[in-house]
Parts: structure tokens; C-alpha cells; sequence
């Protein structure tokens, strides 16, 4: 219990964060700021238009941008998170930091699609705009600054190799993606599709809307539908293979033995259910990229050029031992 | 009357519903410049001969013949194009649109660019002018017209489509007095221009004073066509009803009874009122005395009914239920304090269409014990077969959707659910309506009746005969307030009270 | 109207069995278990898990599967007999599954007292949620789309505000029970729904409370005029809705034994809805039938069960689930029905309008 209740005094910190932050936001009023004043002393105003409440890899990310772009390191931030994921509240948030007329947008966007006239109006307004994790369609770099993401394709291209390693005469394997359409999704089959052995079966692949319970009625499902002939799972987030366990312990075989669960983010909860034995193979998807982000940003209004497309490098566990050491000191 | 060749001749007709005859061997014939009256009680048939002229029920055997050719219309659009229009009991107009766009509805004049808006206001004013409405502009929204006028729209629109024939299917059962002669004086109009008018009505008053001919329909078969000054009234009343009439000659005994307005009174309400509903009235009611309300429409005399209830929650006034004060301000609080309400809005307030006769007929008594305390089935039984009978609901069959009654026997059946509460002041507003002259006298005998039981009974009217027929005393509303009482007795006539509306209260 | 007798009394079966609402949902439910059966013949086979000794078989899924629907479909159907709609469900799915796991982790025993308490306290929450929407809307008089839709977005904001937005779980194995144990080796879920929706059933049938909601819904001012007093009742159909909902949050949390403050109960209302609609109880109000949407309920568990038993490709999931729930709702219609009707009394041309509710009221005022 004592996971869940470090976890709750974090959230709790970051609530009162949160609020702190917009309270200032509120009593410092909109004056504009520019890169000559973050060494005056000034504080450099920064717009985060985030995804909110999702999982826990989520509230990891944002609570870490948070936490960077801290008043001791120069910055006044301005957390939006969407309502219920919806894209319209989020270009209501891009909308209104435009503006306020805030020196940096940060974006995580809920939606790939229909970010230009906004990103236009940004961009007339020369306001730099990085965006974090979520990439845009169509992806046009005129149109922000930077993009700072784990690479998708590479991380599971990583676990799709740890697979080949694993079942060198080929298995019947199982995805569950996230909700269809998303670039999240689609970069993480790309990179998984491409690298997989091709004596590998794919014998379904289904989307669990990233949901725990979800995924575990439909590979109750899909294991009834293949006589429990499954050898491995590729599940595109750690919730949905958190899911599939119980599903495979539901159906009175072993995770681990039985069926190998891989899955991608690194939360936790999946490094714990890795060091149980019940996940396989924990791909990280790195949420810790604030240090990262805060150079662009000064970067960016400094007016240093700046890469439009940053890696953040992810490192991934493959066994209950590295799990286990990796946990005391995991953040998210 | 000159013409001898009729516009529309049907013969034979018969049509079949699934285990219904709705007409069998019926025969029709209408001449232009004549009104037509067809007559029958609810269920008889009449509304089902004019759908089966205008082509909306195919019938199973018999011709239609218009102008001598045997014609089959595929609907009422098909029949208008012929020239037969029909103009329904409830005016199917558009409220949103302009009088003149709905007197022109599909006759617009067109321009270049288009309707010409001016043109076709000009047509729709010269239709109207011909019916002697030229004072309607056709440019207001026809919301803001009475219902009355909105009728005479309508008729407006069926002369534009140059029709020979018009069908009017009870024009006048929600119109006042005034408003049926300005409309009979349209009707007489288009009669002397030669159209052939087909009149459905429940007034005999108003039959005889528009009709020339009569066709008499009972239970789907033909009775006879008559000239209308021909045939007396008591024997148009048998024909229909098909028995002999002496329920209705019964009538009237009311007013030889004696007077029990002594002594305290069972209900009793002093300075009762609403704030910009009806000003404060007294009104007493003794037990076993029926009292009148009589007034035109909108003179507060529906509004006085609804706060005796508690349908809408006075703000002034006291009231003592024997002797004792008491607050009724809510239909369940009324009630619980033995009154009942039937409204005059059966479609609206009254019937539960989509339930059962049964659960129509015992749901007050139902409301009253409250949902945890269900009438079991018997119980539910005995109700419908009591009031079933003793009220002559045709067909006596519980189980069969309300909707699906005539208009009478619904109102029978509303009746029954307020008895069945065993009130002792039961408030019914125009409890005779819109139906039939057989469940009228019957809903008229039951009246008098439960008052002779010792029913205290508030009897809404516009009929005053039958209020002065009805009542031992008769309260005069007029502007939303009170503005006398009469004690019956055998000089006082509807023209009694009428004086007193026409003299009394002129004061605004 | 049939000449011969015999052929009458054998046609009014099928006219009988033709107007249940809900018997087009019948058909769909065994259709798609013959399609199941057609993909593996041994579909229906139900087996004993030698590793866990539980029943185990995809019909054993399905029910499962299809009991927290019936108790938002049973909430929503009396919501919607009343001419409401609550939209809310979802949401409270989602607190009453984030107040039981908030509970049992804060606690941490495991023990069946928590389990209860929780189960608890989330019921008693999802009731208030219920008694917010019913005061909105009776007492209030604001629209019931509009109140559910703020109870909506206030319902998941709470859930987030209760978890603080984490993904919360527990272990107790007694909760766990509830979605995942058997007895007699029926799942346990599936047990209590169907004595839940008994209780619901007794409780409307055999008061005259479910004739005065009818009455509300057919015609609330006719209702209001025959003594029934709306409020309470508007109130007490809302508060069944919440309480039901919450149970169905605590089968959905239990499954997995963590909320997804996001997830949990997403778009739940709409298979509610849909559940009611396929069982035949129309969106307008008045006259409804539980057992229509139980059979609904059944009907979309089955349905989502298929489009991964078949591997229907998730993009073209939304697309089949909407064929298939437009095709039944078609063949529902009065008008198809009355044309299913005609053809079989066989071609005439003279036919009369067939005597059906569909029939405008106006014609029996005077026929």
C-alpha cells in the first residue's frame, strides 16, 4: 500500500502546484515578456495546453513540465488541461494563451488533426510553440518550433526485437492498440510491424482504448477464439497489459509462461507486475523530458536555431531483476 | 337549389377495418350551392365516409362518382386537385407562417426572381375579401389569430384551389356563439356561389340553422337523407340513436327540485382567487346541490373550476370543506379532500392514451392510496365493471387502449375515474363537449343523478340550456370575475343570464 | 378478416410474437450466436477450468459482460418511460468505481467489511448523483438532457478529484469475487444482476409505480391532473438510475479491481440507451419493458463479444456495432412491421389501414 499512498502525497503536491501556479498567473497579470528579460530576472510566461487526467504515464509527464518550468528556474506556467480529452477545449486553451500574449505554448495535443489555423495564429503572433510527446497531422515544421517525444517507432521496434530474440521459431501474437487513428498508435505499429520476424503470426489485432478493463474482456475473447493458442501479446500501453494478465490468469493460465505480455510507458504499476513476473518485457516510454524542454525553450527565445524533432531517449526492462532495481527509484 | 344533377354521388359503399364494418352500403349525394349535413353519433360512421370520398380509406365495394364519372381519389391532395376540399376539426395550418403565405400555401405567384411576395399577398387579401374577411391582414403570423379565424383561413385556402366541393369536418366545435355565425355567414356565402358544402356537426341548433339536407348514419349503415326542414328534431334525434327519446325529453327535472341551499355548505370559499388568472370570488356548495358556472369562453369560469380542485394553487382566499378550514393547492390535495376535477381538455389533461380503459379508470383512486398500496386486480375488476355499466361504456372492454374510444365514451370512462373516488363535490367542465347526443343525455342523467345521491356537483358549461337545465344555481362569470347569481327556477331561461352578461360588468 | 378459422388462430401467434418490441432482438441475439457457431462449432460449449475450477465458455463471457449494461439499460429505461434521458451514467459508473477503490486501497485490509463498506459508500454517493438529477429535474423543472449532461461532466470531475486523477487500485479479494467468482457456476455478477433487475421489477410491477411513471411519460399533465404527484416519482426514477449505475461501476471496477478515472463507464449512456431502444421502449416515453432492455443488454454484451470473436478490425468496430443496432431499430418500425404485416395477409389491393398505435390519435375522437 505504501505505492499507492506516495502516489496519492505527489498528486497532492501537484494539485496544490497547480493551483499555486495559476493563482500567480492570475495576480502577475499578462505583461509580455521577452528572452532578454529571462536574464533580467523576469519571469518567462509559458501556455501548457495538456491532455490531463489519462493514466499514469500522463500525470508523470505533465507533473514534470510542471515542476520544470518552476519560478526558481525563471519560468510562470500556465497549466489547461483538456475536458475529458476533448480537442475543442484544448484550442479554446491555445486560443486564449495567444491572447494573453504569453511568450511560449507548450501542446500536448489529445487530437493529431486540426492544429493549423491555431498553430497559424501562433506563428503570426511569433509565438514559439514546442510541442510535447503528441506530434501533429500533416506533420509541417514551418508550423512550431520543436517537437520533443520518446520515439514510438524505435521503442517498439526495440520490443518487437526483444520478441525475435525470445521466440527465434516464430509465435502467434496478439496487438492491442489505443483508440484507432492516433499517431501514437500508428507509430507504434509502424515500428513494431516492420521489425517483427516474419515467422510470426498476428492473429488479431484489436483496439482497447488504452483501458485495463477493457483489454481484458477482449482478450478473454480472443483467447477463447484461438483455443488459448496465444504466445505473446503486444499491448501499446501498460494498462491495457495489466489487463491482458488478469485476462490470462482468468483463464487459469500463467502470464510469463504461458502468454508473454510486453507492453510500452513504464508506469509503476506495470514495473511491479514486471517484477511479479506477470508482464514480460516493459518498454519505457520516457515522460521525463522537462530539463529537455526548458533548454528548447530558452533555445527557441534566445533565437538560437533549434532541432524540430528531439528523441527522448527511453530505456527498457526486460527482466523481474531489472524491474525490481529500477523501481525505488521510479518517479511515474 | 335549381341544379338536379348532383357534384358527388356515392353508392353502395362499404368499407372494412380489421373485425369492424365501418360502413356498409352506405349512399351519399351532395348538389352544388346546397350546405349538407351529415349526421350520426360518434362511432357512426361519418368521419370514415368523408375519408373514403377524399380517398384517404379505400373502400371495398360501392362507386364514387364526381360530376357524373366514377372517380377513386389517392388522397385528400389527390381529391383537392378534383376540386374537394376538406377543412379538419383541428385547423391543420402552419402557426409559423403568415396567414396569407398559409391561405396561399402552394399557390404562391411567382415572379422573376422568384415568389412575388406582394402579389401573393394581394391574391391571398382578395380571398379572404371574398369571404368577407378583408379585415384580416395577410401578413400576420397566423398564431396571432383566434382559432376561430384561423378555421376561416383555412376555408380561405380551400376556396383559392377553386373547389366545387368543401368539406367541413366540425369546424365549430371550439368556436363561441359569434364566431360559428361569422362562420355561417361564410358558409352561406360559398353556398350562394354554388359551392357544395358537406357539414359534420354535434349542434343540432346549428345543423338546423345551417343545413338544407341531412344524411343520417347509425353504426356504419345508412338511415335516410332528408331535407332539414322536413324532419323535426326529436325525430332526427331517434334516427340517429335508434331508439326512442325520452331520455332527453327527461330532462330539465332538475329544475323542479328543491332548493338545498340552506343550512352550512359542504364547500364554501370566500375572496378565492390568482393573481392574473380570476379576480376573488365567494362560491358555496351544498351537498347534493348542482351549481352552474355559466360564461363565455375565457370568462374565468374554467379558471374558477381549476382552483376549486387545486389544479393551479390559489393565492387569495379561504376555503372550508365542512366547516372546516382547509388549503387545496394541488390536485392530489384536492383529492384527498374529496373533490374531483373533470377538465375540459380530455385530450390534453384527461385521457392517458397509450393506457389501457382500466388504468385510466382507476388511476385518481390509484394516485390517492399512492404508489406503494397498488389496487390489486380484483379490486381493479369491480371498478371497471361497476362504472363500465352503470356509465354504458361502449365497448365495455377494460383491456382496450383509451384512445382507441370515441370521444363520448372517453368521457365516460373520465367520468367513471372520479366517481370511482367517491368525491363528494365533483367540478366537470363541459362534461358534454364534443360528443355524441346519446352519451350526452346520458352524462347529463348521471349528473343529475349523483346529486340526487347527495353529490355536490359544479357544473361547467357553454351550453347554457343545459346549465339552466342542470343547476339549482347558477354562478355568472364575466371577465375573469363574478358577476352574479341566480337562483334557478322555472322563470329563468339562457336568456336570463344572458342579460345579465350582456348588462352587467360593462364596467371595463 | 382470414375466411378460414384454423389459419386465423395460427397467424394471431405470429401477429402476437411480431408485435413484442423486442423479438427482432431475440433474432439478432441467436443470429449472431450462429454466425459465433459458424466461425467455431464449439462456441456454445461451456467447460469446467481444470486450473481454476470456475465455468468458463464464451456464453459465460457474455453474461458476464452484459451485466453492468442491464443496470444502466434498467435505470435508463425508467428515466426515459418518464420522457427524460440520463446521460449521466457513465459518469457515475466512474465515481462509484473511484469512491470503492479510493476506499478499499485507503483502508487496505482486504477484508469482506471493506468490501461492503465500499460497495457502500459508492452506492450511497451514486444515489445522491441520482437525487441531484432528480431535484434538477422535477422540482427545478430544468430539462433532463441538460441536467444528466452537467451531472456528466461534474460526475467524471469528481471521480478525477476523489482519485486525483490516478488510476487507483486495490486488492481485496471479496470485491474481486463480485465480477469475477462464480456460484453454482454462474457468474456472480450476472446473479446479482438478475436478482437486482427482479428486485426493480417487482418494485414497478407490483406497486402501481410503474403505471404512474407510464402515466408521467404518456401524458404528465393528464398524470398531474389524476392526482400523481411527479416529483417524488421523477426523484425516485433518477435515484434508481444513479443506484444502478453505481452497481454497474462496482462490476466494471471490481473486473479489474482499479478505476480508470478516464475510462471507466465512457460512453456507457449509449449503450444504455441503445439497450432500451432495442428493447422497445420508445425515446418519447410511456409505456416501457424491462425485459426488452435486459434483452438488450444482452443483445449489445453479445454484440461486442462477436466484433472480437470474428476479429472485426477496430477501425470498422464503430461501423458493424451501427449496422447492426440501425437493422434491428428498422425492423422494430410500425411501418416496417405493418409492411411485414401485409405481406402476410396475403396481396390485396384493399387493404385498410392497418389499426395500430401508429394510427394518428385525432381519428378516434370521431370516427
Amino acid at each position: 500500500m505504501s505505492k499507492s499512498t506516495k502516489f496519492r502525497s505527489i498528486a497532492g503536491l501537484a494539485l496544490a502546484g497547480a493551483v499555486a501556479i495559476s493563482l500567480a498567473a492570475c495576480a502577475g497579470g499578462s505583461e509580455s515578456t521577452d528572452a532578454g528579460a529571462v536574464a533580467g530576472g523576469e519571469l518567462v510566461t509559458v501556455g501548457f495546453v495538456a491532455v490531463g487526467p489519462e493514466g499514469g504515464w500522463r500525470t508523470a509527464n505533465e507533473q514534470n513540465i510542471q515542476d520544470s518550468f518552476s519560478k526558481d528556474n525563471g519560468f510562470e506556467l500556465k497549466y489547461a488541461p483538456a475536458t475529458n480529452g476533448d480537442q475543442n477545449s484544448q484550442i479554446t486553451a491555445f486560443t486564449s494563451f495567444i491572447d494573453e500574449g504569453v511568450d511560449v505554448i507548450l501542446l500536448s495535443a489529445t487530437e493529431a488533426t486540426g492544429w493549423e489555423s491555431v498553430l497559424e495564429r501562433a506563428k503570426e503572433a511569433e509565438i514559439p510553440v514546442v510541442l510535447l510527446d503528441r506530434g501533429i497531422e500533416p506533420n509541417d515544421t514551418e508550423l512550431y518550433t520543436s517537437r520533443i517525444a520518446p520515439d514510438n517507432v524505435g521503442i517498439s521496434a526495440s520490443a518487437a526485437e526483444w520478441a525475435n530474440g525470445q521466440f527465434p521459431d516464430g509465435a502467434n501474437y496478439v496487438v492491442l492498440e489505443g483508440p484507432p487513428g492516433l499517431s501514437v498508435v500508428n507509430d507504434r505499429n509502424k515500428g513494431w510491424d516492420e521489425t517483427i520476424d516474419a515467422n510470426f503470426t498476428k492473429l488479431e489485432s484489436q483496439s482497447a482504448n488504452w483501458s485495463t478493463e477493457e483489454a481484458k474482456s477482449v482478450f478473454e475473447t480472443i483467447l477463447k477464439a484461438n483455443n488459448n493458442n496465444v504466445q505473446l501479446v503486444f499491448a501499446q500501453n501498460d494498462e491495457m497489459g495489466l489487463g491482458v494478465a488478469l485476462a490470462v490468469e482468468e483463464a487459469g493460465l500463467t502470464p510469463g509462461t504461458d502468454v508473454k505480455i510486453i507492453t510500452i510507458d513504464g508506469t509503476k504499476a506495470a514495473l511491479e507486475a514486471l517484477a511479479a513476473g506477470r508482464l514480460s518485457f516493459v518498454a519505457e516510454y520516457n515522460p521525463l523530458f522537462g530539463d529537455t524542454a526548458i533548454q528548447i525553450v530558452k533555445d527557441a527565445l534566445a533565437g538560437n536555431s533549434v532541432e524540430s524533432e528531439i528523441v527522448v531517449p527511453s530505456v527498457t526492462f526486460d527482466s523481474p531483476e531489472a524491474a525490481a532495481e529500477a523501481l525505488p527509484t521510479r518517479k511515474f | 337549389m335549381a341544379i338536379t344533377e348532383p357534384i358527388v354521388e356515392m353508392e353502395a359503399i362499404s368499407i372494412e377495418f380489421p373485425g369492424v364494418k365501418a360502413l356498409q352500403n352506405v349512399n351519399f349525394r351532395l348538389f352544388p350551392g346546397e350546405v349538407h349535413t351529415l349526421m350520426g353519433e360518434n362511432g357512426a360512421g361519418k368521419s370514415t365516409l368523408i375519408k373514403a370520398l377524399t380517398g384517404v380509406y379505400k373502400i371495398d365495394s360501392g362507386t364514387i362518382s364526381v360530376l357524373g364519372a366514377p372517380r377513386a381519389f389517392s388522397g385528400t391532395a389527390d381529391a383537392q386537385s378534383a376540386g374537394i376540399s376538406t377543412v379538419y376539426q383541428e385547423v391543420n395550418l402552419c402557426d409559423n407562417l403568415s396567414v396569407g403565405e398559409n391561405v396561399m400555401l402552394g399557390h404562391e405567384i411567382r415572379g422573376r426572381f422568384g415568389i412575388n411576395w406582394k402579389k401573393t399577398n394581394e391574391a391571398a387579401h382578395d380571398a379572404l375579401v371574398g369571404l368577407g374577411l378583408g379585415d384580416i391582414d395577410p401578413r400576420r403570423p397566423l398564431s396571432s389569430i383566434s382559432l376561430a379565424l384561423q378555421q376561416l383561413v383555412a376555408i380561405s385556402r380551400a376556396m383559392v384551389s377553386r373547389s366545387r366541393v368543401l368539406i367541413l369536418d366540425e369546424p365549430t366545435s371550439s368556436l363561441d356563439a359569434n364566431e360559428v355565425e361569422g362562420l355561417f355567414g361564410v358558409i352561406r356565402r360559398l353556398r350562394d356561389q354554388g359551392v357544395a358544402i358537406l357539414f359534420v356537426s354535434h349542434f343540432l341548433d346549428q345543423v338546423y340553422a345551417i343545413s338544407d339536407r341531412l344524411t343520417v348514419l347509425r353504426n356504419g349503415e345508412y338511415v335516410g337523407e332528408y331535407m332539414t326542414p322536413e324532419l323535426s328534431r326529436s325525430d332526427l334525434i331517434s334516427k340517429m340513436i335508434g331508439r326512442d327519446f325520452s331520455t332527453l325529453a327527461a330532462l330539465g327535472s332538475n329544475r323542479g327540485r328543491a332548493v338545498h341551499a340552506t343550512g352550512k355548505p359542504f364547500y364554501s370559499a370566500k375572496n378565492l382567487g390568482r393573481k392574473g388568472f380570476i379576480d376573488p370570488v365567494d362560491i358555496d356548495v351544498h351537498a347534493g346541490e348542482v351549481v352552474g358556472l355559466a360564461g363565455l369562453l375565457g370568462s374565468g369560469r374554467t379558471e374558477l373550476g381549476r382552483l376549486i380542485y387545486g389544479a393551479d394553487r390559489p393565492d387569495t382566499g379561504e376555503v372550508r370543506i365542512s366547516d372546516a378550514i382547509t388549503e387545496v393547492h394541488s390536485p392530489i390535495a384536492g383529492l384527498s379532500r374529496k373533490i374531483a376535477f373533470s377538465t375540459e381538455n380530455r385530450r390534453d389533461e384527461g385521457i392517458i392514451g397509450d393506457l389501457t380503459v382500466r388504468e385510466n379508470l382507476v388511476l385518481a383512486v390509484q394516485a390517492r392510496r399512492g404508489w406503494a398500496r397498488p389496487l390489486s386486480k380484483r379490486e381493479q375488476g369491480d371498478l371497471c365493471e361497476k362504472y363500465l355499466v352503470e356509465l354504458n361504456v361502449r365497448p365495455a372492454d377494460p383491456e382496450r387502449l383509451i384512445k382507441n374510444l370515441s370521444g363520448g365514451n372517453q368521457q365516460k370512462v373520465l367520468l367513471g375515474r372520479w366517481l370511482a373516488t367517491r368525491p363528494e363535490l365533483i367540478v366537470l367542465d363541459e362534461p358534454t363537449r364534443g360528443i355524441d347526443i346519446g352519451a350526452k343525455a346520458e352524462i347529463q342523467e348521471t349528473i343529475a343523478a349523483l346529486a340526487g345521491e347527495g353529490m355536490s356537483v359544479v357544473f361547467i358549461s357553454s351550453e347554457l340550456e343545459e346549465v339552466v337545465s342542470l343547476s339549482e344555481r347558477i354562478v355568472v362569470m364575466k371577465d375573469h370575475r363574478k358577476i352574479g347569481e341566480i337562483v334557478n327556477g322555472p322563470d329563468v331561461t339562457a336568456e336570463t343570464i344572458v342579460d345579465l352578461i350582456a348588462t352587467e360588468g360593462n364596467v371595463a | 378478416m382470414s375466411r378460414d378459422s384454423s389459419r386465423a388462430s395460427s397467424e394471431s401467434i405470429v401477429t402476437r410474437v411480431i408485435h413484442r418490441p423486442y423479438v427482432w432482438a431475440i433474432v439478432a441475439l441467436l443470429l449472431l450466436l450462429v454466425i459465433n457457431l459458424g466461425k467455431d462449432p464449439a462456441y456454445l460449449g461451456i467447460s469446467v477450468n481444470a486450473a481454476t475450477g470456475n465455468l468458463s465458455g464464451n456464453v459465460i463471457d457474455i453474461l458476464r459482460a452484459s451485466a453492468p449494461i442491464m443496470m444502466i439499460a434498467v435505470g435508463m429505461t425508467l428515466v426515459i418511460a418518464t420522457r427524460g434521458i440520463d446521460l449521466s451514467v457513465g459518469s457515475v459508473m466512474a465515481v462509484s468505481g473511484a469512491v470503492s477503490m479510493e476506499f478499499m486501497s485507503t483502508a487496505g485490509g482486504g477484508t469482506v467489511g471493506e468490501a461492503l463498506s465500499a460497495a457502500a459508500l459508492a452506492l450511497a454517493i451514486s444515489a445522491a448523483l441520482g437525487a441531484v438529477n432528480g431535484v434538477l429535474v422535477s422540482v427545478v423543472g430544468l430539462q433532463p438532457f441538460i441536467t444528466t449532461l452537467i451531472t456528466m461532466l461534474a460526475g467524471r470531475g469528481l471521480a478525477k478529484v476523489i482519485t486525483a486523477g490516478q488510476n487507483t487500485s486495490a486488492s481485496n479479494e471479496s470485491f474481486r469475487w463480485i465480477a469475477n467468482g462464480t456460484v453454482f457456476g454462474f457468474p456472480v455478477v450476472f446473479v446479482i444482476a438478475g436478482i437486482v433487475v427482479a428486485i426493480v421489477a417487482v418494485l414497478v410491477r407490483r406497486t402501481a409505480l410503474g403505471l404512474m411513471i407510464e402515466s408521467i411519460g404518456i401524458n404528465p399533465r393528464a398524470a398531474r391532473m389524476a392526482g400523481i404527484r411527479p416529483v417524488g416519482i421523477l426523484i425516485a426514477v433518477y435515484v434508481v438510475g444513479g443506484v444502478l449505475a453505481g452497481i454497474a461501476g462496482i462490476f466494471s471496477t471490481a473486473s479489474v479491481m482499479t478505476v480508470e478515472v478516464a475510462k471507466t463507464g465512457m460512453a456507457a449512456e449509449m449503450d444504455a440507451i441503445l439497450a432500451v431502444v432495442i428493447g422497445g421502449t420508445s425515446l418519447a416515453g410511456g409505456k416501457f419493458s424491462l425485459t426488452g432492455s435486459v434483452i438488450g443488454a444482452l443483445l449489445i454484451a453479445t454484440l461486442d463479444k462477436t466484433i472480437v470473436f470474428l476479429s472485426i478490425p477496430s477501425s470498422a468496430t464503430p461501423a458493424f456495432k451501427a449496422a447492426v443496432i440501425v437493422i434491428i431499430c428498422l425492423l422494430q418500425s410500425q411501418r416496417i412491421r405493418a409492411l411485414f404485416a401485409r405481406r402476410r395477409s396475403g396481396p390485396s389491393s384493399l387493404t385498410p389501414p392497418p389499426r395500430s398505435p401508429a394510427q394518428p390519435r385525432k381519428e378516434s375522437v370521431s370516427a
